[in-house]
Formats: C-alpha cells, sequence, structure tokens
C-alpha cells in the first residue's frame, strides 16, 4: 500500500489548539488545489487493565490502544508502543476482549476530518476528539504518496512536499507547527514496505506526543 | 456460537475412516499441523480469570495465527436433550506478534498441543468440519519438532459446524445425521462426555478398506 506520513499540530507554548486552526489548515489544502474528497474517521481506543486488587502492583501496559482504520473495515490494530508491539486481527478480535474481561476500554478518541487529493498525494487532516464529545484535544494531519510503498524510496519526496506545506501554512502566521515523529518501524518488526500497521504505530506515537504535550501545559499551569 | 461433538479412533482404523469420509464428503482432505497455544491470565487480571487459545496453523507457507475464545456451552432442559454441544466461540485471524501481545498483556502460558492429522470441510445442511488429528505434547517449550502423542495409538476426531442462536437447531440435526454414517467407526458425543471405541470398527474398517468405501455401512 502507498506510503503514509503522520503529523500532529504542536501549539507554540502558552497556546492551545482550537477549531479555527483546522478551519485555516483546511483552507490552506484547499489553496494547493486540493479536492475534497470525503470524510476521514479512524477511531482508537485506549484499554486499561482490570484489576481485581488495584493495590497489587503489576507491570500492566499502560498505553494499550486499539485502533480501527476506515480503510480496513474488517480489520483491528492493536499497539502496546512500550513494548514496540503491533498486531493486525480481524476485528472480531473486540469481541474477544471483552469476553476475556480482563482490559476494558478506557477513552476513545476519533481522528474527524477531511480527505483532499492533490495529484499523486491525499491530504487528512482532523480534529481529534474523544468520542460522544465535541472537545477539541488535537489536529492531526496524514499524508499519503500514492505512487510509492517503500518508506526509503519516498522519503525525499515526502520531505519536499512537506517543505512545501510548511511554507504555505507560514503564511498564515499560525500559533503552532505540524511535528512529524521519525519511528523506527523495524523495532515493531515491520519492514520497509508499507502496511496498515504502520498507520497504526504512527497513530500510536502522535496519541501518546498529544497527551505528552497536554500533561506537560497542564503541570506549567500548577 | 458453534455446534460440536467428539469422538476417538484407533489409529490402525484412521485409514478407513478417511475412506468412508472422502467418500461421504465429495471434498478432498485437507492436511492440518496445528500448534495451539491455551493461555491463562496471570493472578489478579481480568473480572474472573479467562483462557484464550492461540492457533498457529503449520501447514501455511507462512504460519497463519488465529485467535480463539470458547465461551460457555448452552445450558437447560433443551440443550440436555440434544446429542450435540452448543457452546459459543469467537475467533479472530491475527498477525504474528499475537503471542508477544497477549505475554505482554499479562497472560500466561498454560500448556500448548500440535495436533496432526487432516480434516474435510463440507456443505451438508450445515458447513461442517470433521478433523482427525493425533494430540502430541511438547517436551521443551514449543519445540513441534519433538512432539510425542499424549495417548499413542488413539486420534480424536472432532466435527464442528458454526451457528446462530436462530439456527442452531437446523444445524444440530445436520450435524447428527451426519455422525449416523460414521457410528459403525465411532461413536460422536459431546465433549467431555467419553463413550469410548466402538466394537464394530474392525469389521467396519475391513469392509471399507477391501472395496474402497463403496460398501453400504
Amino acid at each position: 500500500m502507498p506510503i503514509k506520513r503522520v503529523f500532529h499540530w504542536q501549539p507554540n507554548a502558552g497556546t492551545t489548539v482550537n477549531s479555527q486552526l483546522l478551519t485555516e489548515v483546511s483552507q490552506c489544502a484547499e489553496t494547493f488545489n486540493g479536492v475534497r474528497e470525503g470524510r476521514w474517521k479512524p477511531n482508537l481506543t485506549f484499554y486499561k487493565p482490570m484489576q481485581r486488587d488495584q493495590t497489587i502492583p503489576a507491570d500492566l501496559p499502560r498505553d494499550f490502544l486499539g485502533i480501527a482504520l476506515p480503510e480496513q473495515p474488517n480489520k483491528y490494530f492493536l499497539v502496546i508502543r512500550g513494548r514496540s508491539i503491533v498486531t493486525e486481527a480481524d476485528s472480531t478480535i473486540q469481541v474477544i476482549m471483552e469476553k476475556l474481561q480482563s482490559y476494558k476500554s478506557r477513552i476513545s478518541f476519533t481522528f474527524e476530518g477531511i480527505q483532499y487529493q492533490l495529484g499523486d498525494f491525499l491530504l487528512r487532516v482532523g480534529k481529534v476528539v474523544p468520542t460522544h464529545s465535541e472537545n477539541l484535544r488535537g489536529i492531526v494531519m496524514e499524508v499519503e504518496y500514492l505512487p510509492i510503498s517503500s518508506i526509503e524510496k519516498g522519503k525525499v519526496i515526502m520531505d519536499e512536499f512537506f517543505d512545501l506545506w510548511q511554507e504555505a501554512l507560514s503564511n498564515r502566521s499560525l500559533p503552532g507547527h505540524f511535528s512529524h515523529i521519525d519511528t523506527n518501524f523495524s523495532d515493531f518488526g515491520l519492514s520497509d514496505t508499507y502496511t496498515p500497521q504502520h498507520t497504526a504505530v504512527q497513530y500510536a506515537c502522535v496519541m501518546a506526543q498529544m497527551i505528552a504535550s497536554v500533561q506537560s501545559v497542564q503541570a506549567l499551569r500548577s | 456460537m458453534e455446534c460440536v461433538v467428539q469422538g476417538i479412533i484407533e489409529t490402525q482404523y484412521v485409514e478407513a475412516l478417511e475412506i468412508l469420509l472422502e467418500g461421504l464428503c465429495g471434498v478432498h482432505k485437507e492436511r492440518l499441523r496445528i500448534h495451539e497455544l491455551c493461555l491463562k491470565t496471570a493472578p489478579n487480571l481480568g473480572v474472573v480469570a479467562s483462557e484464550v487459545r492461540l492457533l498457529c496453523d503449520l501447514e501455511q507457507p507462512e504460519p497463519a495465527w488465529t485467535v480463539r475464545h470458547i465461551g460457555g456451552a448452552m445450558r437447560g432442559a433443551g440443550a440436555d436433550q440434544i446429542s450435540v454441544l452448543v457452546r459459543t466461540m469467537v475467533e479472530s485471524k491475527a498477525s504474528k506478534t499475537v503471542l508477544r501481545l497477549f505475554y505482554a498483556l499479562g497472560y500466561k502460558l498454560d500448556h500448548e498441543l500440535l495436533k496432526v492429522g487432516f480434516s474435510f470441510c463440507f456443505n451438508r445442511g450445515a458447513q461442517i468440519t470433521i478433523t482427525v488429528a493425533s494430540i502430541n505434547k511438547m517436551l521443551k517449550l514449543h519445540a513441534t519438532d519433538e512432539a510425542v502423542p499424549v495417548t499413542p495409538g488413539i486420534q480424536l476426531v472432532e466435527v464442528t459446524a458454526p451457528a446462530s442462536s436462530e439456527n442452531y437447531s437446523e444445524v444440530v440435526a445436520a450435524m447428527t445425521s451426519f455422525c449416523e454414517y460414521l457410528a459403525p467407526l465411532l461413536h460422536l458425543s459431546k465433549p467431555g462426555v467419553s463413550t469410548g471405541v466402538v466394537p464394530t470398527v474392525a469389521a467396519a474398517a475391513a469392509s471399507l478398506m477391501s472395496d474402497g468405501g463403496h460398501t453400504t455401512l
């Protein structure tokens, strides 16, 4: 499948994300002659262990994430970022997890946005909102380059596209910038050929980054 | 949900059973080599202790993993009257990291088995799968190449069919009628209800072997 790179909005110190920012970014995509193609709505759920006795310490993951990708409706992706594990499963794994009653959903987020086509690129921009809520928690952007499925081979063109995009955005003097974390996919046992598992890993990294920046803002305030 | 019955047959009669099944099912057999790992929750994890099975199909060019959860059997007077066990069962295919994932989630290996044999999948009023396999244990962790039979000379026969709460009675009927064809060779019953081998097996097998399955049993 084509390579993708996922970015998150890094607000400048002292600023927060708001829906106006998302409007500006969407307008920018349209000035790139982006053709609106439809909606984009992946879903991410953090699970927490159900312990009979909370007082007994256990080495259980706190960052266990389940991801539903709209382009893979029959699949579900499970990621434990801290242990570098990604597993692709049928969507029935959710029923199994429910029946096992060992982990339960702590909080779910949706990336809710629009997809634009810009030549050979697909650009998706969306807000990060907790499911059943309108509270904006962040902004994510995903760039897909259709002709290439090798991450290494697509690196230069991705970098070039992002430079152009940053330049276009910089004209708008927005209080922050899009940031990308270079993920070492081989740590997760993934190869250079892009798969939906690579997307799941990138989403997990973006969520971790977003949570970390929210926590650091909260720490500064208190 | 699935419907299931099990039985046993001595290895010396498996070839006769295979001939009979080829005639009955009208499909070719598929070779079966499955490494089954049964995992259980560590103490304190989960509302109740739970168990999940990871099946690794070693017959595929690349080992293919499936997660299987077997739930409670249907209970009550209706369930007691039928000769087939109806239970909840959910399966999900998974990528090769699934064992590491469950270990990281706090599951521990309880036991592992290697099932070696063959299966037939066919449609006869229900999508029936019959597997005939020797059950082997590993003397060393995951050492599937050095597996030894748990019960030498005896193989497990299992008949399963997917069902739903709406259609399970038709599936039970289809399975029961299929199992009757096998009665001269083996008796099939609910898992856990041991019925042993049948006295007619030697004669029935000899008859099948002599004419390649053309005899009406």
